[in-house]
């Protein structure tokens, strides 16, 4: 009995033990946390007060107070520092202490309430126990082997693939390596695409290259004509859409009676629109009745060509067999894709270029003319910087991150024709041409330099350092003056010439993808948080600003005197291109886009995330 | 109700060692960046020792082993294993922080036998071999008192559940899958995962990234009800032990004499290592040819297992070869080569900076490859076979008449000992540890027993 009486004390003595060591170590836990978190709040060491104090010292060095003060601030909060280590350190051990008194007085404690239990008279039935055994094991197993074979399976072999391409990284593809096909005597094709005069004959060339359209499909059981000698028209320029920002690539359209109202949702002023196959975030280049586009995703890179007035699908001809082309697609942003870079047409023939670096060519009928690869870019977005085309020259832009780099091809059979270095880091952005003193030039930007480089040695004329970071937007010209820009650098204006120096700049707004614009003494920008600026294009001075609730990765263009920009959600912006800056009209898409507006005449062809549109009155 | 609020304290206290822990780890000053060529130790990995130093552990395991197996087997004494085991983990554990081991030994021996260029030393070779030979013949006894990660989860079994065969059966096969994995890690020079997983060593050296303590708490919390989790359910070692002991002749027995069948010790195994008599319902005939059946079946199967195990194996070489860092970087380096301008990325800037040239990286990275294709064969294989006789075992009933612990499973703890009434008659000062109570009943039952005899 006095035993029992015993136990029963000794049981609550050691649940009382347990109890009050339980809470002594909730109570230093909880400071212990305070602590933690108090000395998260105010860190002494990083107090504000100390570096306050210690920027006015370094304006009055001599100021023996103010370092006394400093001095006495440092001291206490290292103080203040050593007694939180202090409280912590001391605050373990009495919770280790705690705790291991805690454990035990509950080891006790349990041990003094165990009781042997009288035996259950059911015992784990054992054949079905070991029947679960078995069916949860083949289970259990069947799910590894399972899981392996499909992990094993989506594993990727890179270094196989690696070993296999035998990567010609960013290497010079040999010669030998260019697929061209032969070429047959000149034979004017029947489409008599691109007639020298069509700015004036509107309708006339548009009847004859639907014409043309139509025999696409003999010429092309025909052996593949090509003309020998490419015919060059700076007018057909002005006339066709034919580059990314249009002529020369400088943002200007020489285009009249230009659509200002339409509504992709209702279909208000839209005289067609139609889905087009793969994604690609380039701009569609137009060359008479035609309309080219480009896209791809890891299945297959095409390019496509449509009949600009009723939005037919002439054809679609996918980029294959072209020589060094990787197997597996480099990797690319969702923001990019693998069909960023905006084509080029000559109305000879069409040019893409894609991140893989492959570039193609093909006659307006869709067959392959020629293709080959630059050697796949060490990009981490994804190649973007669009084609340039001018006479017989292919311009492309290829600064990577190995190296800088811009070519010149034969549009004739892809060979090149130079192929410079450029001691500037990686670029989005797009080359432009430019005319000084009766010489192209071609105008690139990237960090650190924006330069000119002769278009037919591709020898640089000029260059001037003002560029810094991941440059996309492509430059501006008008009358002697060149504008760059790019986000975290600045807007500048520059003369091109040798030893050129800054006629003007400014950080105030800067762009991050568009590129700017400049027309009729004004110039204007757009920013990726929405905002469009107005500047004087001679000395700077701002003009107007407006602020959009969109940002703007697309950039703007003139057609007929108006400024035409496109936002995220898809709507453009339509504003007068003058001091005023005049809103003309807000008409929606109904879908985001990152392409430019595509002028023809009293037409704009725009480019959504999936559908192709023809506005027109 | 009242049982569980202790369990919430516990819970508690432990929480509040981690985060004190844990807040000490965070409030430091910031390591100096030194220019001078100074290498900032690296706190995970202990300073190796005096040569004589390291046989002298290898004499104080022998030493625990013997005592343990002595006390298991011959002197019966729970509470002598109990204080033994506290003995190593001050000792292996906290003093000599977890290192050396006789579990992380597996992979030293695996790298020294497939890599001719790694010399093993004799210590690892003989942490790794002596608990095995004891095992063959006292069964577990390095479990149950020379192992620290065991000791510090004996020590905080609080309140055991039991739990069904099934899920103990199938949770049982993940160490076999750990072996594999970890013998084909160290076998290719690419990663010594037992140590780098190890749950407990970051609380044996009161230091250690966040998530080493994190896991080595949670296995501690877990451990109150799921006894011993690491041991059953992760332990690679205790596979190896656990094949040698079954084969022990000498292994630690419930009772001193014979068996009664008292059913006392039925639910004192912590881990549910007891075997009950296999009744003779289990045996009639058409219950016996059902099992013979499903026995030839499983026979057959084992090497299709083997088989599929290895085809499966070695389609999965691609993505286990990953944990090896040249493959890694290689890998990472074709798919992404982008990240050869991030400065920040600083296993591609000191490859960069090595001066190796990024096709002998790809060369190197092949070979591995290579080694883990046949790797992962030979270890698909394993597992597969592993699992036929798991399979088959499940269906083979010996013949027991009494209570025994499973001799793989039993970590000869001694807990089951305690309970034996046979034991408890025989030496009366012993017994103090149950109440007085428990001994009433155990004496009734006995009674009753007998009585029912
Ligand atoms: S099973 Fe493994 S961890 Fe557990 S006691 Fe045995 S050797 Fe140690
Ligand atoms: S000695 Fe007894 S209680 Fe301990 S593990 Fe073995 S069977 Fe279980």
């Amino acid at each position: 009995m006095k035993n029992n009486l015993d136990q029963e004390q000794r049981i609550s003595l050691a649940h009382r033990v347990a109890l009050i060591s339980g809470i002594f170590c909730g109570v230093v836990a909880l400071l212990l946390i305070l602590n933690f978190w108090h000395m998260k709040q105010h860190e002494p060491l990083e107090s504000k007060t100390i570096e306050v104090l210690v920027e006015r010292l370094s304006s009055e060095p001599g100021n023996e107070e103010l370092k006394e003060e400093i001095r006495s601030f440092d001291l206490l909060a290292r103080k203040a520092y050593f007694t939180s280590r202090w409280q912590v350190k001391t605050g373990t051990w009495l919770l280790l202490f705690g705790g291991i008194v805690m454990a035990a007085s509950l080891k006790v404690y349990t041990d003094l309430r165990a009781r042997i239990e009288a035996p259950e008279k059911v015992t784990e039935e054992l054949l079905r126990a070991r029947a679960n055994s078995q069916y949860w094991l083949m289970v259990a197993g069947g799910l590894i082997l399972g899981f392996s074979l499909v992990a094993g399976y989506l594993s990727n072999d890179y270094l196989k693939e690696y070993q296999a391409m035998g990567v010609v990284e960013e290497t010079e593809q040999p010669q030998d390596g260019i697929e061209v096909i032969k070429v047959f005597p000149a034979q004017e094709s029947a489409d008599t695409l691109g007639s020298d005069s069509a700015i004036e004959q509107e309708g006339a060339s548009g009847a004859e290259a639907i014409e043309g359209a139509g025999d696409e499909t003999e010429t092309a059981t025909q052996p593949v004509a090509v003309q020998t000698t490419s015919r060059f028209n700076r007018d057909d320029f002005k006339t066709n859409q034919a580059t990314f920002r249009g002529y020369m690539g400088q943002g200007v359209s020489y285009h009249k009676n230009i659509p200002e109202k339409w509504n992709g949702s209702t279909g208000e002023n839209i005289k067609w629109k139609v889905a087009f196959s793969k994604p690609g975030y380039n701009t569609p280049v137009i060359w008479d009745d035609k309309l080219f586009i480009s896209g791809g995703d890891a299945a297959s890179r095409v390019v496509a060509c449509y009949n600009r007035n009723n939005g037919q699908l002439l054809w679609e001809k996918e980029v294959t067999g072209i020589p060094g082309s990787p197997a597996a697609m480099p990797r690319v942003t969702d923001d990019t894709g693998l069909a960023a870079p905006t084509m080029a047409v000559d109305g000879n023939r069409v040019y893409a270029i894609f991140a893989t670096g492959d570039v193609v060519a093909f006659d307006l009928q869709g067959n392959k003319i020629w293709g080959r690869n630059l050697g796949v870019p060490n990009n981490h977005y994804g190649h973007s910087s669009s084609l340039q085309v001018w006479e017989n020259k292919l311009v492309v832009q290829y600064d990577t991150n190995t190296r800088g780099r811009m070519l010149a091809l034969n549009t004739a059979n892809g060979e090149t024709l130079w192929d410079v270095e450029r001691p500037v880091h990686i670029s989005w952005a797009s080359p432009a041409l430019i005319e000084v003193n009766g010489k192209i030039q071609v105008i690139t930007t990237a960090d650190p330099y924006v330069s000119g480089h002769d278009l037919e040695t591709g020898a640089e004329i000029w260059k001037v350092e003002a560029m810094m970071g991941e440059v996309g937007p492509s430059v501006a010209y008008e009358d002697g003056l060149v504008y760059a820009t790019n986000e975290y650098a600045r807007l500048v204006a520059v003369e091109p010439k040798p030893g050129a120096e800054f006629t003007w700049e400014d950080d105030e707004y800067l762009s991050e993808a568009a590129s700017p614009v400049a027309y009729n003494g004004l110039l204007y920008l757009a920013t990726s948080y929405g905002v469009l600026v107005c500047y004087d294009a001679l000395t700077g001075e701002k003009q107007w600003e407006k602020e959009y609730n969109e940002g703007f990765y697309s950039s703007p263009m003139i057609a007929d005197g108006k400024l035409y920009i496109i936002d995220l959600d898809g709507v453009t912006h339509i504003i007068k291109a003058d001091r005023s800056g005049t809103v003309v009209a807000d008409p929606e898409l109904g879908e985001g886009g990152f392409a430019l507006p595509v002028f023809a005449d009293g037409v704009i062809y725009l480019r959504g995330m999936e559908h192709l549109y023809c506005v027109g009155e | 109700m009242l049982k569980k609020i202790p369990n919430l304290a516990l819970i508690l206290i432990l929480f509040a060692l981690l985060t004190g822990s844990f807040l000490q780890a965070q409030q430091r000053f910031p390591k100096p960046e030194f220019d001078t060529g100074y290498v900032q130790p690296d706190p995970t990995t202990p300073e190796p020792r005096a040569m004589a130093l390291e046989y002298f552990d290898v004499l104080v395991l022998l030493a625990v082993l013997s005592l343990a197996s002595w006390l298991a087997v011959k002197k019966r004494s729970r509470r002598g294993l109990l204080w033994l085991s506290v003995f190593s983990l001050i000792y292996f554990g906290f003093y000599r922080d977890g290192c050396i081991c006789s579990i992380g030994a597996i992979q030293n021996v695996a790298l020294s036998i497939f890599d001719p260029g790694y010399a093993i030393s004799i210590t690892a070779l003989l942490f790794f071999i002596l608990p095995l030979l004891f095992a063959l013949f006292f069964g577990r006894t390095f479990c149950a008192a020379a192992c620290p990660l065991g000791a510090i989860q004996d020590l905080v079994v609080i309140n055991p559940v039991s739990i069904p065969s099934w899920i103990r059966k199938t949770l049982g096969f993940i160490p076999v899958i750990y072996l594999a994995l970890s013998v084909l890690f160290a076998a290719t020079g690419s990663d010594f995962i037992i140590c780098r997983y190890d749950p407990f060593v970051g609380i044996f050296r009161m230091d250690g990234p966040f998530l080493m303590i994190f896991l080595g708490i949670t296995f501690l919390l877990l451990g109150m009800f799921y006894a011993r989790p690491y041991c059953r359910v992760f332990c690679p070692y205790g596979v190896l032990l656990s094949w040698m002991s079954k084969f022990s002749k000498w292994h630690l027995s419930i009772t001193p004499s014979e068996c009664i069948k008292c059913k006392l010790c039925k639910d004192s195994c912590p881990f549910d290592a007891i075997e009950v008599p296999v009744e003779q319902a289990y045996r009639t005939p058409e219950v016996s040819r059902k099992n013979l059946k499903r026995f030839i079946l499983y026979i057959g199967l084992i090497p299709v297992l083997i088989l599929l195990g290895g085809w499966i194996g070695s389609k999965s070489h691609i993505f286990l070869s990953r944990v090896h860092p040249d493959v890694y970087l290689a890998e990472l380096m074709i798919s992404q080569p982008e990240l050869k301008e991030d400065e920040e990325n600083l296993d591609i800037q000191a490859f960069l900076e090595s001066g190796d040239t990024f096709e002998q990286l790809v060369d190197q990275a092949a070979v591995i490859r290579e080694k883990f294709r046949k790797g992962s064969l030979v270890m698909g294989g394993f597992i597969g076979l592993a699992l036929g006789i798991t399979l088959m075992n499940q269906v083979v009933f010996r013949r027991r008449e009494d209570y025994e612990p499973h001799k793989g499973d039993c970590f000869s703890c001694g807990r089951c000992m305690d309970y034996c009434p046979i034991d408890s008659q025989k030496s009366k000062g012993e017994s103090q540890k149950l109440n007085v109570e428990s001994l009433k009943l155990k004496v009734e039952n006995q009674k009753s027993v007998k009585s029912k005899g």
